[in-house]
Order: structure tokens, then C-alpha cells, then sequence
């Protein structure tokens, strides 16, 4: 029977059971639930905020239905715990033991594939079909606090080089800090449209336990979050440029790729002086 | 009779399904099953019969179906939609 791991042993034979099977134990987490059998823990699964991680069941016990009881334990405890949307990251050779339990695809690299818990992307989109323009329209991220107030200086000069563009405010500090720059910022922009960039640059909550140590987490991060930006965010909202603020370049490949433009946010001085050309 | 807020009952074992509700504008069922070629069709017609006993109209019903029989269809949908503030 599958119960919350609460006390010292049962986060200490958790530990033992996922480093046992290859994976690396991570801390920080919400809720740890596993499966016992005769005294045995045989299952363990963790999530931390919106992501479920470290899934393991005992080598000798796959197979069977461990995996999903452990599973919709988690899925379970993340919507009662108001979670919008869940997501497993995991090596892409597990990902079809995911995808048979109703996980989606959003994006892949090497080493990583990014999956979310029914339909939730889709859901997202329908629900932003309002704030959807026509034209040739570009885009910024503010996401970050060290970065957002000189980006959201720039709105107005990137705003001149496309026909609309969408702010997307992600992030912890979204609803408290960013909103509201990027809503000053844009005020008196005609063709400046802010957008709750939702849960889709998930970047800082990538997991690693499933990767090696000295596996380059911060490019993956990026590469997972660009590819779902470039491959659904971006036709959506019909996006063709992106003001980089701060991302690495491993995603302007990515972005190229899927006929975006990458373009650095243009210098206030340095585009008045040349009359905002775009 | 609307739901107040997001509901879930079951679970993604063989033979259960997991049963999520949440408010929305209008009627939406979305199903996902192991048996989704042969099925959909019997596992909506029975989601929309307990929808209609109980007057719900206004919200989205996500299924995921691992092969659960008609009565745990019922059983757990039901539990949502109390879960979810629908039923007194």
C-alpha cells in the first residue's frame, strides 16, 4: 500500500533505494511517497513544487502496476496541493513508461525529455487565444529580477521592430515584481501585449537526479525551455523575433531552427539614433 | 449544478482511471484510455449519463483510463464531482 514517507528510516531507505538503482537522492522536496512490502520500501516518488521526480521501483518489482500506484499518489498530491500542471523530466529512453500513463511530450534534447501530466499545454493555449495578433510579432522574456528592469526599459524600442510584442512575465517573482514593470513599461505601447507566461519556462525546476553529476543542467534548462517556446508558444502567438534577454546561446540554434529569429534587445539610445528600423 | 473548484478521484492502476473535473465556460470530455480505439465511445456515453444525473454542464473532464469497468467509471466520477463542491 502506498503511504507518505514521512520519518527518518523511510527517507533514509528511500534514499538507499533510488541511489541503489542509479539515480542521485535530491533533498528538496514536497512530498515523498512510497510502496512497502513486507517491511520492504519496493516504490519511491517525490515531488517538488510541479515537477514529480526521483521514480524508482526495485528492480526485481517492475513490471507490474508499482509505478503507476506511485504515480497518481503523486499526481494525487499535486493537485490538492493547487498545482496548475505536472511535469516529469527523465531520460529519454524511460519516457514511453511515462507517455502509457497519460504524460505528454513536450520537448526532448540528449539527454532529457520533458513530459506533462495530460493536456495541459493545449489548455494553456486555448485559454491565451484572446491575447493572440496577426502580423510578424516578436518577443521578450522578463524572468528574471536582475535582468527584467533593463529589459522592460526596452520594450518600447523592440515594440518599433515587429508588428506586436508579446512580454511574457514568468517566474517566481512574476505576480508580485514583474507584472507590474512589464505593465508600466508597456503603457502607451499600442502593440505591446502582456501575457502570464504559465508554466511553460520551467527552467530553475529541472531536476538532475537522473543525469550525471557533471552533466551540464544550466544548457539543458535552456534547451528544454526554448524548444517548448519556440515549438508551441511561439507559432501560437505567430512570433518571428526574439529580444534575448539573458538566455544562453545554445537556444538561438533552437530557435532558428524553428524560423525565429534571435535579436538582441536593441540599445534605447543606440535604436533612437537609428529611427527604430526593424 | 456547477462545481466550485478542481476535483480528483482514482488512480492510474490497471483497471481503475484516474477522474479529474475542473470548472470551465461549457462541456468538455477529454478521454485517454489503453483501450481508447475500442472504448471511447462506451466510456463517454457513460461520463455523459452521470453528468446529465447530476445537471453538470459547465466543466472539463479529463479520463485517464487504464481498462476500468462501467461501475468504477461511475464510482469515481462521482467522487470527483463531490470533491470538487458539485454534489451536496
Amino acid at each position: 500500500m502506498i503511504m507518505q514517507l514521512t520519518s527518518r528510516p523511510d527517507i533514509a531507505a528511500a534514499r538507499a533505494l533510488i541511489e541503489h538503482n542509479g539515480l542521485r537522492f535530491e533533498p528538496a522536496f514536497d512530498a515523498l511517497y512510497g510502496v512497502h512490502d513486507d517491511g520492504e520500501l519496493i516504490a519511491v516518488g517525490a515531488r517538488a513544487g510541479n515537477v514529480l521526480k526521483m521514480l524508482t521501483v526495485a528492480a526485481a518489482r517492475r513490471g507490474g502496476s508499482l509505478l503507476g500506484e506511485v504515480v497518481s499518489a503523486l499526481v494525487a498530491d499535486g493537485l490538492n496541493a493547487g498545482c496548475a500542471t505536472l511535469f516529469i523530466y527523465t531520460k529519454p529512453a524511460l519516457a514511453h513508461s511515462f507517455e502509457a500513463l497519460h504524460f505528454t511530450p513536450l520537448a526532448a534534447c540528449a539527454e532529457a525529455v520533458w513530459l506533462e501530466f495530460g493536456h495541459g499545454l493545449r489548455h494553456w493555449l486555448a485559454a491565451q487565444q484572446t491575447l493572440r495578433r496577426p502580423g510578424a510579432n516578436g518577443a521578450l522574456f522578463l524572468d528574471s529580477l536582475t535582468l527584467a528592469e533593463a529589459a522592460a526599459r526596452q520594450i518600447p524600442v523592440a515594440a518599433q521592430r515587429v508588428d506586436h510584442l508579446y512580454v511574457f512575465v514568468a517566474g517566481d517573482a512574476a505576480w508580485n515584481e514583474l507584472l507590474p514593470l512589464a505593465r508600466q513599461a508597456s503603457r502607451g505601447v499600442g502593440n505591446a501585449v502582456v501575457v502570464d507566461g504559465g508554466p511553460y519556462r520551467n527552467g530553475e525546476a529541472v531536476p538532475g537526479y537522473f543525469l550525471p553529476a557533471d552533466a551540464p543542467l544550466a544548457r539543458l534548462r535552456a534547451e528544454l525551455d526554448a524548444t517548448v517556446y519556440a515549438a508551441h508558444l511561439a507559432p501560437f502567438f505567430g512570433i518571428v523575433r526574439h529580444f534575448a534577454n539573458g538566455e544562453p546561446d545554445c537556444t538561438h540554434a533552437i530557435l532558428a531552427a524553428h524560423g525565429i529569429q534571435p535579436a538582441a534587445i536593441p540599445s534605447a539610445n543606440r535604436s533612437t539614433s537609428r529611427g527604430g528600423n526593424r | 449544478m456547477n462545481i466550485q473548484r478542481r476535483g480528483q478521484a482514482g488512480t492510474m492502476q490497471s483497471s481503475d482511471l484516474m477522474v479529474i473535473v475542473e470548472p470551465a465556460e461549457a462541456l468538455a470530455i477529454e478521454i485517454e484510455s489503453t483501450v481508447k480505439k475500442q472504448f471511447e465511445h462506451l466510456i463517454r456515453a457513460r461520463i455523459e449519463a452521470v453528468l446529465a444525473r447530476h445537471g453538470a454542464e459547465r466543466l472539463r473532464v479529463s479520463i485517464n483510463d487504464r481498462g476500468a469497468l462501467d461501475y468504477a467509471i461511475e464510482a469515481r466520477l462521482t467522487t470527483a464531482l463531490q470533491r470538487a463542491g458539485g454534489l451536496s
